[in-house]
């Protein structure tokens, strides 16, 4: 993981989100990760970190994130030393960062923390389907390619909560979903993992849904944000605001 | 719009799941008659009263079943599907090599 | 504004803002906050509208926005209601339904013809000869008016937000407002809503007291602890205008339509009082006493100079007192009883010296000009009788206070019957669902203290039902004794014209003749008259004509009943349903390069897709250049949309030999295999190709629109078959390409080097995984379009660098783009059927020649019982080839008709012009008679031409399958 700025168009790199067009027009400043590049930010720092507070939209399509499936999957989680949240539909952050929820009795979905550099991920990124085959203690462990499978979003900010409710029909707000509840649910139409996982104090929601429908998501909710002032944010004003507590 | 409680995801819009029918136990396929067989595939119950139906949460494409009044449109309750079926169904092979 | 009473009458307006607007055409001056009735009102201008039939002259009637009398036209809004209406600054307003002038209205001429337009009319008249209400209608449709759309008008954004409370009380009244407070304890989120601009109900115009002191007092003290309360929220000008399954509300605000649901809801949502029914009721001057009392306490408009109260009920004589306090003249109160009980607000009428006619009735009205003049009162001698003689009082106002109908219409909606006691002339609502309460005068309880406690009954039952609160079942109030409903307000009249629907015209005699032609049930009287089917859906006239059908049908009014009540309860802008509405759309990581390619998109589902690359006009021609590139070169073709599905595990194999119609345990590693996807009927419902990557590890392609179908039947299937296999759709993981033509090879070989693309090495319908361009990928030796090709699959984010990798590989090799409609040709070509297209819910694999492609050696799958039924009997029609020979004959389309003389005896599924063949060819259902090559067949193509064709073996191109085994 770099943290080297760069204005480069993101489109040198061979792996690209669905979204870079639009940074691009927005004139973002990308960071790489690994083969990727990221939304550092669009504009003045300050501002964006003050915009993401109140209401941001951030792209983290390019962390890393991965998923396992099947009968076997806590098992060996736990035996990699994963901690897993009691129910489905939690999730618990772990020592290193990365956030681990659970989707089912028997589906686990990893994502990184906001610097990609969770340990946790990064070990298991490169872990392909053979290595996982039959050998105890993975057996019936599936692996899924939540990376590719599915676009990551993150909707931060104290009005979070009250867009979310002209797009979708699950009640957000905070004393009704907490800290790392999953919601899998319908989205402006489309399915979507919502994951509660606060920035320090600032309210932030992480909105999984599948890739190719990226784009129209993004769109639906920059438009219902626009009621509360709602704009695109990069990276780092997450970590700011993550830093914050 | 009514609720339906999903076993795995809790009470949600009913427009977040997909019908599957009603539950029906499927004959043996190599042994039925023909007429048993059509019967099966072909010819739904229909009840007035508390039918078992499937239902999938499309969300989470999660499959359950629900115990609902067709009179009242009333769900008595959802249940998972390893409720009724707990252990591996097996045809047995009639002839043939398992190509 | 000569009828503006003195502050502090008119708590909705703003005296401090004057604001000027027109209607007719004529400038108009009123205050902030008015309505455009009342501001009309306060400048003498009471007639408002025209009736949808008669042209009768109409003014308000309720003033609260629950009657179409005062349907009027604004620039960008047809039909909007002048009594809700606010005014706005130079806002043009006009009235409708009339020919000529508002004042003079020709068509008003049609009331003397009336006698012509009897009950049943449009039914009568235009039922037969068949086809003559087409030449009616228009005429029809113009006489009866309505307001005037503005197309060009543009469209407003319009929206929608959901919301979750644990308690939603719908109105605003006394029981609605002590509900919400009382339901607002600790935790319990309460949302206060109520469609008019303030809270109070009914405390913000009627009177309770003889004093008049009450109503304020009592709204006062409940909306001061209500806007201290955080856990109430309150939604004024906001309509529930629907109740739908476990308490879901729609509720219209603004230009947004949130949807809420309500752990409890409580309906507070009160009653409507009602007109009587005599001679001329419907004319301008003749309202309710309520909407008297709203001019002037809402709107401190001062509804008339002299003015005469008909009544049934203590609130006749409130509405006495309040006239009189405003300085209206009071010539009498005709209260219909005999011998009304004693009150305090009888006694205050009678201390005031008010003229108080008992037992009498109005038997009519009369008019001066537009307006009401005159009354004409009798003596009642028996029921809905009057005696002969007469006296004729003059006014200018008229106040009906018979009584009231609940405002049933949510309740009904959520299942609720509503009967009526013609004893007692109470309503009662029975057989409500769980988490539904009504209370206060909706539940006839009509004194206010009642109402308060009804409100905190209705609350605790629902904070108990929640669990906020604990204690026991709560009891019902006590009953009251007196109904404020009149029970025969009904007074018929030699002359008719009096009306029970004022949105349709309808009289006495219409209700009455609709019973005696035969429509004895109040559905089939509403249907057949109309009564109830206008913009005010019945709610000044379902009473009053279920009474008339009870009594010309011997029943009672319960056994009557009325119609029923469907949402919404107020009609609605089409915005509120059509606004931000979700239309998703999915893309391919390619799609850009697509478009910066020329391409024209398509959407297929709800994924885009290239369907050529060009200009539109040249359309085909890019078509047949895209498909001879492929045939003689290569070509790259977009296949992301393909469904994916991972199938693991050590059942694998077993599960997709019970899923698929071939045999799948014995496939070797490395290969792919054709899956034919049939259900239990023995349909052909999908296709694909499963590739096997290990003993444990399918990867089984679908069908772009399938493929969510495909999955959710495989789970479905394996919840109850409990395998140890695991299924997860990787549709949108991976991107791919196929890259096709003679050429292939040599390009993919420049961004592949890591294996070995021989044909020896990678023959046709293997698997290998692989760098391309260094993207860790999936390869595909497939033949669909027929030619040397490999599909790549690679992870979603890396789609557009292999597509660029590609591209530039084969820049010397001239590589083109081709789109789904070339490679539809290419297919057709081959003779490949897409399922969906060239099959149909009927479809098995004996039809579609594709029996090949079912394994009977397996114990199980799960069309199999079905197919070998199937298989033992006689098809009825075959999908076979067909070849055009005559160029100058059009090209048969999807659909078109296979005849035999004729009799229809098939359709065609794909036809193209095969740029390869020089030709048109196509695939068609025929008779099985016609099958066998070489047989001829007469399809009826476009403009009727018939068209004939020679059946050919399958496929058209390259039989030997040599091109694709290169």
């Amino acid at each position: 993981m770099t943290h080297v700025n760069s204005s480069q168009p993101a489109m040198q790199n061979q792996r690209r989100s669905p979204l870079y067009r639009r940074h691009t027009e927005l004139k973002a400043e990308f960071e790489s990760l690994g083969d990727a590049s990221l939304v550092s930010r669009y504009g003045e720092l300050a501002a964006e970190i003050e915009s993401a507070a109140q209401l941001g939209l951030a792209d983290l399509s390019a962390l890393p994130r991965i998923g396992f499936k099947g009968a076997g999957a806590p098992q060996w989680a736990i035996s990699q030393g994963i901690k897993l949240p009691e129910s489905p539909n939690h999730s618990v952050v772990q020592d290193d960062g990365a956030l681990v929820g659970k989707l089912s009795h028997q589906e686990l979905l990893i994502l990184s923390d906001l610097a990609g550099s969770s340990a946790l991920v990064n070990s298991l990124e490169p872990v392909q389907i053979e290595s996982l085959k039959q050998s105890e203690p993975a057996a019936q462990t599936y692996h899924l390619p939540r990376a590719h499978s599915h676009s990551c979003l993150a909707v931060t900010g104290t009005a979070a909560a009250e867009m979310f409710s002209k797009v979708c029909g699950v009640d957000l707000r905070s004393h009704k979903f907490a800290q790392g509840q999953i919601a899998q649910t319908s989205l402006a139409k489309i399915n979507a993992v919502i994951v509660r996982h606060d920035l320090a104090e600032t309210p932030c929601f992480y909105v999984l849904s599948d890739i190719s429908t990226v784009e129209f998501l993004w769109d639906c909710l920059l438009d219902a944000m626009q009621e509360y002032a709602g704009v695109p944010v990069g990276v780092a004003a997450l970590r700011s605001l993550a830093a914050r507590g | 719009m009514k609720l339906l409680t999903c076993p795995l995801n809790g009470p949600r819009n009913i427009s977040e799941f997909t019908y599957g029918g009603e539950y029906h136990p499927m004959p043996d396929p190599n042994k039925t008659d023909p007429r048993q067989w059509a019967e099966h595939v072909f010819f739904h119950d229909n009840e007035a009263g508390i039918v078992t139906e499937w239902w999938c949460h499309s969300a989470s494409s999660f499959w359950f079943l629900a115990e609902r009044n067709t009179i009242t449109d009333q769900v008595i309750r959802t249940f998972e599907a390893s409720e009724l079926f707990n252990q591996r169904v097996d045809f047995a092979a009639e002839s043939g090599d398992n190509s | 504004m000569k009828n503006r009473l003195p502050a502090p009458y008119g708590q909705l307006i703003d005296r401090e803002q004057q604001i000027d607007f027109s209607f007719e055409k004529k400038s108009y001056s009123g205050f902030a906050g008015d309505s455009i009735a009342s501001a009309l009102a306060a400048n003498d201008q009471w007639l408002l509208s025209r009736s949808f039939k008669y042209h009768r002259p109409r003014g308000a009637l309720t003033m609260a926005g629950q009657d179409a009398n005062t349907l009027v036209q604004l620039p960008s809004n047809p039909n909007a209601l002048a009594d809700r209406e606010t005014i706005s600054q130079d806002l043009a307003v006009m009235a409708q339904n009339y020919s000529g002038s508002l004042n003079h209205d020709r068509g008003a001429l049609l009331g003397l013809f009336s006698r012509f337009l009897p009950v049943g009319f449009y039914y009568k008249a235009f039922f037969k000869p068949r086809g003559i209400w087409e030449k009616w209608a228009p005429l029809i449709r113009k006489k009866a008016g309505l307001g005037v759309i503005d197309q060009q008008l543009e469209p407003e954004y319009y929206d929608k937000q959901y919301k979750f409370y644990d308690v939603v009380v719908v109105g605003a009244g006394p029981t609605g407002m002590q509900a919400a407070l009382t339901a607002a304890v600790d935790g319990c989120e309460v949302l206060l809503v109520d469609e008019n601009p303030s809270l109070g109900g009914s405390l913000n115009y009627a009177r309770f007291d003889a004093e008049g002191t009450v109503a304020s007092e009592t709204k006062e003290r409940l909306i001061a602890t209500i806007k201290a309360n955080k856990n109430i929220s309150c939604m004024t000008n906001s309509l529930v205008n629907g109740w739908f399954g476990d308490n879901w509300l729609p509720i219209i605000s603004g230009k947004r339509l949130y949807k809420v649901r309500a752990k409890q809801t409580i309906l507070c949502t009160g009653a409507l009082e009602q007109q009587a029914v005599f001679h001329n009721n419907d004319l301008p001057g003749v309202m309710m006493s309520s909407a008297a009392q709203r001019l002037m306490h809402l709107y401190a408009v001062r509804p008339g100079k002299a003015s005469v109260i008909v009544t049934g009920n203590n609130d006749g004589y409130a509405n006495a007192l309040d006239l009189m306090d405003a300085g209206v003249e009071v010539k009498a109160i005709v209260d219909l009883r005999d011998q009304p009980p004693e009150t305090s607000l009888t006694k205050a009428a009678k201390l005031r010296g008010i003229q108080i006619k008992l037992g009498y009735a109005v038997y009519a009205a009369k008019k001066k000009g537009n307006h009401l003049s005159a009354v004409e009162i009798r003596k009642i001698s028996a029921h809905g009788l009057c005696e002969h003689q007469y006296q004729t009082i003059a006014c200018d106002l008229l106040c009906m206070a018979i009584g009231y109908t609940p405002t049933y219409q949510l309740a009904c909606q959520a299942g609720g019957q509503l009967s009526y006691d013609d004893q007692s002339s109470m309503f009662t609502l029975k057989n409500l669902p769980d988490g539904l309460q009504v209370a206060g005068s909706v539940n006839s309880y009509w004194e206010l203290s009642n109402c308060l406690e009804e409100g905190a009954r209705a609350a605790r039952a629902a904070t108990h039902a929640l669990g906020f609160t604990q204690g026991d079942a709560e009891q019902p109030i006590p009953r009251e004794n007196q109904s404020p409903n009149h029970s025969w307000p009904i007074f018929s009249h030699p002359k008719g014209k009096e009306f029970v629907d004022f949105d349709e015209d309808l009289t006495i005699a219409d209700i009455i003749n609709a019973t005696s032609d035969g429509y004895e049930h109040i559905q089939l009287v509403k249907r057949y008259s109309t009564c109830g089917m206008g913009p005010s859906q019945g709610r000044h006239s379902a009473l009053a004509a279920a009474r008339l059908v009870a009594a010309a049908t011997n029943r009672t009014v319960a056994e009557t009943g009325v119609t029923t009540a469907r949402p919404p309860f107020a009609p609605e802008h089409l915005g509120h349903s059509a606004g931000r509405s979700f239309y998703p759309a999915r893309r391919s990581n390619m799609h850009y390069r697509h478009l910066e390619a020329g391409a024209e998109m398509l959407q297929a589902g709800a994924w885009y897709r290239p369907a050529f690359y060009g200009r539109s006009e040249e359309r085909d021609q890019c078509i047949n250049n895209e498909v001879n590139n492929v045939r003689n070169n290569v070509g790259l073709v977009d296949v992301s949309t393909l469904g994916g599905l991972e199938v693991r595990g050590p059942d694998a194999g077993e599960f997709l030999n019970r899923i698929y119609t071939f045999g799948f345990v014995k496939q070797p590693l490395g290969k792919a295999r054709y899956a034919l996807l049939t259900n239990e009927a023995g349909v052909v419902i999908d296709d694909g190709v499963a590739c096997r990557f290990a003993e444990d590890h399918y990867y089984v392609t679908a069908t772009t629109g399938g493929v969510d179908r495909v999955y959710q039947s495989m789970l479905k299937w394996n919840a109850q078959w409990r395998l140890d296999v695991d299924i997860a759709n990787v549709t949108s993981a991976y991107c791919g390409v196929n890259i096709a033509g003679p050429k292939a090879r040599q390009v993919l070989s420049k961004v592949c080097d890591a294996i070995d693309l021989s044909n020896e090495a990678f023959p046709y319908m293997a698997v290998r995984q692989a760098e391309v361009a260094g993207i860790q990928a999936r390869l595909i030796r497939v033949g669909f379009v027929g030619e040397l090709g490999y599909e790549v699959h690679v992870p979603q984010q890396y789609g557009e660098a292999l597509w660029d990798a590609l591209m530039a590989a084969g820049k010397e090799d001239n590589i083109q783009p081709f789109g789904i409609e070339a490679q539809r040709v290419l297919r057709l070509e081959k003779g490949h059927i897409i399922i969906g297209q060239d099959t149909d819910a009927m479809s098995n694999p004996t039809e579609v020649q594709m029996g090949w492609a079912v394994s009977r050696n397996k114990p199980f799958f799960v069309g199999g019982r079905t197919i070998s039924e199937l298989e033992n009997k006689t098809i009825n029609r075959s999908l076979v080839g067909f070849v055009v020979h005559d160029p100058k004959a059009p090209i048969p389309k999807e659909s078109h008709l296979v005849l035999d003389g004729q009799q229809m005896s098939g359709r065609v599924t794909s036809c193209n012009y095969s740029p390869t063949l020089g030709k048109a060819i196509g695939l068609a259902y025929v008779e099985p008679s016609k099958a066998a090559p070489g047989s001829q067949i007469s399809i009826k193509s476009t403009a009727g031409v018939l068209v004939s064709a020679e059946v050919v073996a399958l496929p058209f191109y390259d039989p030997q399958a040599a091109r694709q085994e290169l």
